[in-house]
């Protein structure tokens, strides 16, 4: 039987609610990035919408799982039945693996794509990355593990591109953005540490929070830069 | 060196060269501020009256160009996709 739930029982909801803020910031990010393309017409901000939409995707499927999952358990639990309680949980497992496999796909996807706005990849490069992802997040006994390493590696490449921008530009928003894909990544580390105990799953939750707001305040202050700019 | 302006950057650097002229500019200032040829800000000018995002006035002899509202609020939605673009890199 897989591990159904990584959270602790007095966190329940917590993530969804983290997950939610989550969503609102990158697709906040998203439709203004899709709404500056009519302006500008440079297939980027198409790029950085669609790897947005495709993370907040990858938030919502983890929502519904883990809702699911809570809902079921909870409502058995005051049930009492046994055998109803363990039909659902087997019924949970298939909805746990299809739902976090989307997830994890969507996830990847999403980082990948926003990675290789940075760096252009040649389509042979896409397909093999692509298939990797797939393997990846399929086939593997140890999916969760290398899932969140793989997540980790492409968010900390992700955060390295952005302070080479910020070497280049000096703009205090590009290091800010920087830094809050640096707080998302080492989110992941927690994500790995959970088999230790279920309170980093708590901590990981807190710290992708705190990653995500700051992208928010990132993306605030782009906002408020550029009509401080139409003041001058 | 900077590369060549899209249009778009050429429409940006007309409306901030009115609104920087407290928001009406003569027909000649705007060609030599915004950098254009003849033709060029004419065709560019046509445009951005078509928009309504800028309007032709007669004061006695002279003619000017005024920055409506529309243009001031599409000169400010320009510049926050500027910003956008460099913090983001794209």
């Amino acid at each position: 039987m897989v591990q159904v739930i990584y959270s602790p029982k007095w966190f329940y909801g917590g993530d969804i609610i983290i997950d939610l803020v989550s969503i609102f910031v990158l697709l906040s990010i998203a439709l203004f990035s899709l709404r500056s393309y009519k302006i500008r017409k440079n297939r980027n901000y198409i790029y950085l919408a669609v790897s947005f939409i495709v993370l907040a995707g990858s938030f919502l499927f983890r929502i519904l799982t883990n809702f699911t999952v809570y809902y079921n358990i909870l409502e058995t639990r005051d049930l009492g039945f046994v055998n109803l309680t363990y039909q659902t949980i087997k019924a949970s497992d298939a909805l746990f693996i299809v739902g976090f496999f989307v997830y994890r796909l969507l996830n990847l996807l999403g980082l990948y794509m926003l990675y290789s706005i940075y760096n252009k990849q040649p389509k042979s490069n896409i397909f093999l990355i692509v298939y990797l992802i797939f393997v990846s997040t399929t086939f593997n006994k140890l999916t969760y593990h290398v899932f969140h390493l793989t997540s980790f590696t492409l968010l900390a490449l992700i955060t390295r591109q952005y302070f080479k921008n910020y070497s280049k530009n000096r703009k205090k928003v590009t290091k800010f953005i920087g830094y809050s894909f640096g707080v998302v990544a080492s989110s992941e580390i927690f994500f790995e540490l959970v088999t230790v105990t279920t309170r980093f799953y708590v901590v990981a939750e807190i710290v992708q929070l705190i990653g995500y707001t700051l992208l928010l305040g990132a993306f605030f202050m782009v906002l408020r830069y550029g009509r401080e700019k139409d003041k001058d | 060196m900077e590369g060549k302006r899209t249009r778009i950057d050429i429409i940006g650097d007309m409306l901030s060269s009115i609104l920087d002229k407290g928001g009406e500019i003569k027909p000649t200032h705007l060609m030599y501020k915004s950098n254009m040829s003849h033709t060029q800000m004419k065709l560019y000018l046509e445009d951005l009256i078509a928009k309504e995002f800028v309007r032709k006035i007669r004061k006695g002899n002279y003619e000017y160009i005024t920055i409506s509202d529309k243009g001031c609020s599409f000169l400010q939605k320009l510049k926050e996709v500027k910003e956008f673009e460099e913090a983001f890199g794209l």
